[in-house]
């Protein structure tokens, strides 16, 4: 059997050629893949839904309710009622959480330890485009419950693109299908946007970032250097890579699972169908930072370009667009504001604290996003001592404060030589180092 | 075959030395057509992409409100019934409520920029421009933030206002509407209405339009 497949599609060649492809071993390598196995189990869990899922808002009756519900929302009851439907529904989401937060754990691991550096620039901006795509993807599929409080918060969502001058109403009506809630066209446009052109989008830019990384070798940690330099220090993807990317992977869904069954996601009878009332809602952790800017940014924070018509720069197009796209387009020329001397060729990760502008300045970023996180509890009970004006030192003071704190603890660790990255000596005679 | 492909090569460079000018004047002949080609694809594709902005359907349930309805629950054990005017506590909390066509009976709940917020407030409490559009104590207001459209739902007792759930935004209802505190960028607009037969009806359209401010 392999030698007539063999024969064919010569296997072996594929075999020396990619699986025997070494790829250097560390513990936060594995953020990457955690994330992908998030998206498998995210496309799996996915098409258990479509296949029960009803993109309409037709009213429908149900069993059990009085009045006649949306033919979404119902679908989702329907769902529920199936064995182990709710909580492949909660599986769904909760990958969609921990997708999102690998993603971004895996970005800071690239950024503290400079491997977005030449040559992988390119890399660094498809994978923050992946990363922006992910979390709009998990936007769109927000309102497909059709709950009141799924509802409430993709209305917030319309809103912010609607601010945008000139071209956010067409924009808006063109991603959320017509007005949101009020047209029959919102639920069957966010429904393909969400499981179908985002996740090819997504599926391309994966592909594309897997390719590159095979082109071009992935970093490996510093000792690699000593042990076999200009060589790749690693294990092979077949068998050695590749079973132990299996185990986490399985791994990986038992957990999943377990928060997903032990903690049901998103209880759509507890929020009800579409009413008037406003529940109220919070969006999801990795929006909260938007969502305070959004409380803070005072309403006069607005002006007009009389130009065409709709040429209106609101409050909410600053928070909720302009500061976000400021840190985007900030994100991806990272690596052309780093200057490697000369011509070289980033080959080892570097130790974050040998490099205290960049940690510090990762670590004000954090804070700044943890400050603004903060923002948005305002008007929260108990957090009555931050006022709005509050609220803004703090998201100005904290961050300036920790990159100075930071800069200086490290500086202070490593003394005179605080420029320079660690020697690292081998020990000899304590066994063979692996080679590859 | 290569034999051929190095003749044919030849060919042309031997054409190109006759006649230079004649060659790029079919060059440009040839690059104009690929332009005019590449525009009316690219044209003819914005024309199909205008088809992603859905139309509006008005149907009797997302009609814009209109003078003459009558107000009604919005939700609630009386969904869909008239707002009996003494039904509503003095001091709020305000009562969201559709305008229903008195002719045909049917709540225009359909567009969110028809919901209304009822409140009863002390009449002395209200500014001469609110009083003006209210009916005793009692004001509507529409129901749509203006900040980023989501329904103001809550009420603040303590210095009757109503508040925006999503982003703590403040309007005073005694006060014209007036942002009090928060994102708002405007005022939600006053809907003008007089009490008639135990109805609340509305007189005229929103003084402003209604919904989030674009």
């Amino acid at each position: 059997m392999y030698q007539w497949l063999d024969e064919r599609l010569d296997l072996g060649r594929l075999n020396a050629k990619l699986f025997r492809k070494v790829f250097p071993v560390h513990h936060t390598f594995f953020l990457g893949e955690i994330t992908l196995f998030s998206f498998i189990v995210l496309v799996l869990t996915g098409v258990f839904l479509t296949l029960n899922y009803e993109p309409s808002t037709q009213l429908v009756k149900v069993e059990g309710l009085t009045d006649p519900v949306q033919a979404a929302y119902a679908s989702i009851l329907y769902i529920d009622s199936l064995p182990f439907g709710a909580v492949i529904r909660s599986v769904h989401h909760w990958s969609a959480h921990i997708m999102i937060a690998a993603a971004f754990l895996h970005l800071l691991r690239i950024l503290l330890s400079g491997a977005y550096k030449k040559p992988r620039e390119l890399n660094w901006i498809i994978g923050i485009l992946m990363l922006v795509v992910t979390i709009v993807v998990a936007f769109l599929g927000y309102a497909l419950p059709y709950d009141n409080y799924a509802i409430t918060a993709t209305r917030i969502g319309h809103g912010i693109a609607e601010s945008v001058p000139w071209v956010g109403v067409a924009v808006a009506q063109i991603m959320f299908g017509g007005d949101f809630p009020g047209s029959s066209h919102n639920i069957p446009r966010l429904y393909s946007l969400h499981v179908l052109w985002m996740p090819l989008v997504l599926m391309g830019l994966i592909g594309l970032h897997l390719l590159i990384m095979i082109k071009q070798k992935h970093t490996q940690p510093k000792y690699a250097e000593k042990v076999a330099p200009g060589k790749i220090l690693g294990v092979p993807a077949l068998p050695q890579q590749g079973l132990m990317s299996g185990v986490l992977f399985l791994v990986f869904v038992a957990v999943v699972f377990l928060i997903g069954g032990g903690f049901l996601a998103h209880p759509v009878e507890a929020y009800g169908p579409l009413s008037a009332n406003t529940p109220n809602v919070k969006p999801d952790w990795y929006f909260l930072w938007i969502y305070g800017l959004l409380k803070i940014i005072p309403s006069s924070f607005e002006f007009t370009i009389p130009l065409f018509n709709g040429g209106k720069f609101g409050p909410e197009f600053w928070g909720g667009v302009v500061i976000p796209s400021i840190l985007l387009v900030g994100a991806i020329l990272i690596p052309f504001f780093s200057f490697t001397e000369g011509n070289v060729k980033q080959r080892y990760l570097e130790l974050p604290s040998r490099h205290p502008r960049r940690t510090s300045l990762t670590i004000a970023g954090l804070m700044f996003l943890i400050m603004c996180t903060m923002a948005g509890y305002i008007g929260d009970p108990g957090m009555e001592w931050l006022t709005i004006s509050r609220a803004w030192l703090l998201i100005i003071v904290v961050p300036i404060v920790t990159y100075f704190v930071s800069f200086w603890i490290m500086r202070a660790i490593w003394g005179e030589t605080w420029q320079k990255e660690p020697e690292i000596e081998l020990i000899v005679g304590g066994g063979q180092a692996p080679r590859a | 075959m290569a034999d051929q492909e190095a003749k044919l090569e030849h060919e042309i460079h031997a054409h190109e030395d006759e006649d230079p000018a004649v060659h790029a004047t079919r060059r440009a002949v040839l690059q104009a057509a690929i332009g005019v080609g590449v525009a009316g694809t690219l044209l003819s594709t914005l024309y199909v992409g205008a088809g992603l902005v859905p139309k509006k359907v008005v149907t009797p349930e997302n009609e814009p409100l209109a003078a003459g309805d009558i107000l009604v629950y919005a939700q609630g054990d009386n969904k869909d019934k008239p707002i009996s005017p003494a039904d509503l506590k003095l001091g709020g909390p305000q009562t969201i409520a559709y305008p229903m066509n008195p002719k045909t009976n049917v709540v225009k709940g359909g567009d969110p920029n028809n919901t209304v917020l009822v409140v009863k407030l002390e009449p002395s409490r209200l500014s001469p421009a609110t009083a003006k559009d209210a009916a005793g104590g009692i004001v509507a207001y529409s129901g749509v933030c203006k900040h980023l459209g989501c329904i103001v739902s809550n009420w603040e007792a303590s210095t009757e206002d109503f508040v925006c759930p999503c982003h703590q935004g403040h309007y005073d209802p005694a006060n014209g509407g007036k942002v009090v505190s928060g994102p708002p960028p405007k005022p939600i607009p006053q809907l003008p209405i007089k009490v008639e037969n135990n109805q609340i009806i509305a007189t005229a359209f929103f003084v402003a339009e209604p919904g989030k401010e674009v």
